[in-house]
């Protein structure tokens, strides 16, 4: 399926854009990126506020359709996916986002079980898997309660275990480590260590330098929407 | 089945969320299928009269008074050899006289005073069942009377044909009243589910964003819409009955003399479950419409 790749695919391609770029009202928030991520990278998007990264992972997410260009993901044409295919695009990745995006009327456990209960995973299976995501965050202690009652960086750190509890082929984090302070960001950083060493794909989108320093690992820059380094 | 508990759940929560729109929801529906159900009560009563008035069509043949015995098992025979006829009975001169006797005992001593018997001998025809539309018994007294030593066949129809004619109209009525409120009570319905929507839409979009399928963010809005319709049947029900009631006792001693009251019928267990059936679709629909206008409107 696809561009371009028949014979000769290197195996371990997860993500690749060809000549992406994305409008908000005629103002390009992304414009002509190319990008290869392969299978189990550890991938840092730098820049500053506005330059294209939420947008990006978007695209990635299919929430958002490109203006032009081609965006494949586990070599699933993302730009051109059918709707009803892309909830079991989505169910094979893992996003934290930026603003949270928790139920608020759902306590903590509900919440993180969210992504299972919607394919139907048993009732045995989500206790289990969901308990193991809140520790891993080291929120369980909260898992009764609701969103509204938590701190940012607890509410940051459930969102993290929603994006983690199901498994996900390629994890998306958009500011993970925002409202945290630097030793909780350095335990989140160790955890998508962790995760990545199993072999998930990670993108995380940051400006905080500790990530970067700590991550020590490849690091895109976005600027004004154009790849200005890889 | 976590699953199914989880989406029961969430479409009772809804109906929770917005008491007050819900209760218009299920009280126009109610109203809506209250309509329907008088004229379907009208109809169905009025049908059932006419049947069982139908069912007591009698065709009297009357007999030319010098007819013989020959004459007479003749008639007898060609008579029972029609497809028309289900039972045939011979009423003699004598036999007519002495109902007439029974029927009118303060006219009798009119007739003695005529002296000879002036009754004609009759056979009374009950018709078979396919052949009890008015112009089928018209045809065929028609054909009768060309018979020899047939005088004369008497039927009454003409108020029999009258009923059916109201029936007609009431049918009419029924589907017209019916189609144009169950339009309503889809739109109020619709508009039910969409201010629930509204009200959850953030949340709609973060089942999208962990992999839902339109699916299963669907079923709870269509559970409550049909919720919400089957209770608008039962109220309706409730409320037909009621009324039903009230007019039976409002008839009192006059319906009971008039021997209307043992016509009158409510409806039968399948036609009540049709009604609450019919509720459900209309909730149905309605979530259908609202989830449809509001994915265009989220797309
Ligand atoms: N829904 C939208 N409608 C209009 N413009 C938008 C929309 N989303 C993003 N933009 C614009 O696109 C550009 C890139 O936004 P984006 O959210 O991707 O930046 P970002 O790199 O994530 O910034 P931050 O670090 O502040 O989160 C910005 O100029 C923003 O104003
Ligand atoms: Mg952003």
């Amino acid at each position: 399926m696809g561009i371009g790749y028949t014979a000769g695919k290197p195996a371990g391609i997860m993500i690749q854009l060809f000549h992406v770029s994305k409008y908000y009202d005629r103002r390009p928030a992304l414009s002509d990126i190319n990008l290869l991520i392969e299978k189990g990278e550890f991938v840092l998007l730098m820049g500053p506020s506005g330059a294209g990264k939420t947008t990006l992972l978007k695209l990635l997410f299919g929430t958002e359709r490109p203006d032009d260009g081609q965006i494949l993901v586990q070599n699933r044409n993302v730009a051109r996916l059918r709707a009803s295919a892309i909830p079991y695009l989505r169910r094979t990745m893992g996003i934290v986002f930026q603003d949270f995006r928790l139920l608020p009327k759902k306590n903590v456990f509900e919440n993180v079980a969210l992504p299972l209960m919607v394919q139907g995973t048993s009732t045995f299976e989500i206790r289990r898997k969901v308990t193991e995501a809140l520790k891993a965050v080291g929120v369980d202690h909260k898992k009764d309660q609701r969103p509204a009652t938590l701190s940012a960086g607890e509410q940051q750190r459930v969102c993290i275990a929603r994006a983690i509890v199901n498994s996900p082929i390629i994890l998306l984090a958009d500011e993970p480590t925002g409202n945290l302070d630097p030793h909780l960001s350095s335990e989140i950083i160790e955890l998508f260590k962790v995760i990545n060493a199993r072999g998930t794909t990670i993108m995380v989108a940051t400006h905080n330098p500790q990530v970067m320093a700590q991550a020590n690992r490849r690091v895109l820059r976005l600027d004004q929407g154009k790849l200005v380094a890889d | 089945m976590r699953r199914i508990a989880y989406l029961v759940k969430e479409s009772m929560t809804n109906i929770r969320l917005n008491r007050t729109t819900t209760l218009v929801a299920v009280a126009s529906t109610a109203f809506t299928l209250a309509c329907f159900g008088v004229f379907l009560l009208l109809y169905l009563n009025l049908r059932g009269v006419v049947s069982s008035l139908q069912d007591d069509i009698k065709i009297v043949v009357y007999l030319h008074d010098g007819l013989s015995g020959q004459g007479l098992s003749d008639l007898q025979q060609r008579l029972k050899g029609e497809r028309e006829v289900a039972t045939l009975s011979y009423v003699s001169k004598e036999q007519a006289l002495a109902d007439f006797r029974e029927q009118f005992p303060s006219e009798y001593h009119l007739l003695q005073g005529l002296g000879e018997n002036p009754l004609p001998a009759s056979f009374v025809v009950t018709l078979a069942p396919r052949f009890r539309s008015s112009e089928a018994v018209r045809q065929w007294a028609k054909r009768l009377t060309t018979m020899a030593g047939v005088a004369q066949v008497q039927y009454s129809r003409d108020w029999i044909e009258n009923l059916a004619t109201v029936i007609g109209f009431i049918e009419l009525g029924a589907v017209a009243v019916g189609s144009i409120l169950s339009a309503a009570s889809v739109t109020i319905i619709a508009s039910t589910i969409r201010l629930t929507l509204l009200a959850r839409r953030d949340e709609i979009e973060i089942l999208r964003l962990v992999g839902a399928t339109g699916a299963f963010i669907k079923v709870p809005y269509l559970l409550e819409g049909a919720v919400l319709g089957a209770v608008g049947g039962l109220l309706s029900l409730a409320i037909l009955r009621g009324g039903f009631d009230l007019f039976k006792l409002q008839l009192g001693p006059t319906g009971r003399f008039l021997g209307v009251e043992s016509w009158l019928n409510f409806f039968p267990g399948h036609v009540s479950l049709l009604i609450i059936g019919a509720g459900l679709a209309l909730g149905f629909t309605g979530s259908l419409v609202s989830l449809i206008q509001f994915g265009r409107a989220s797309a």
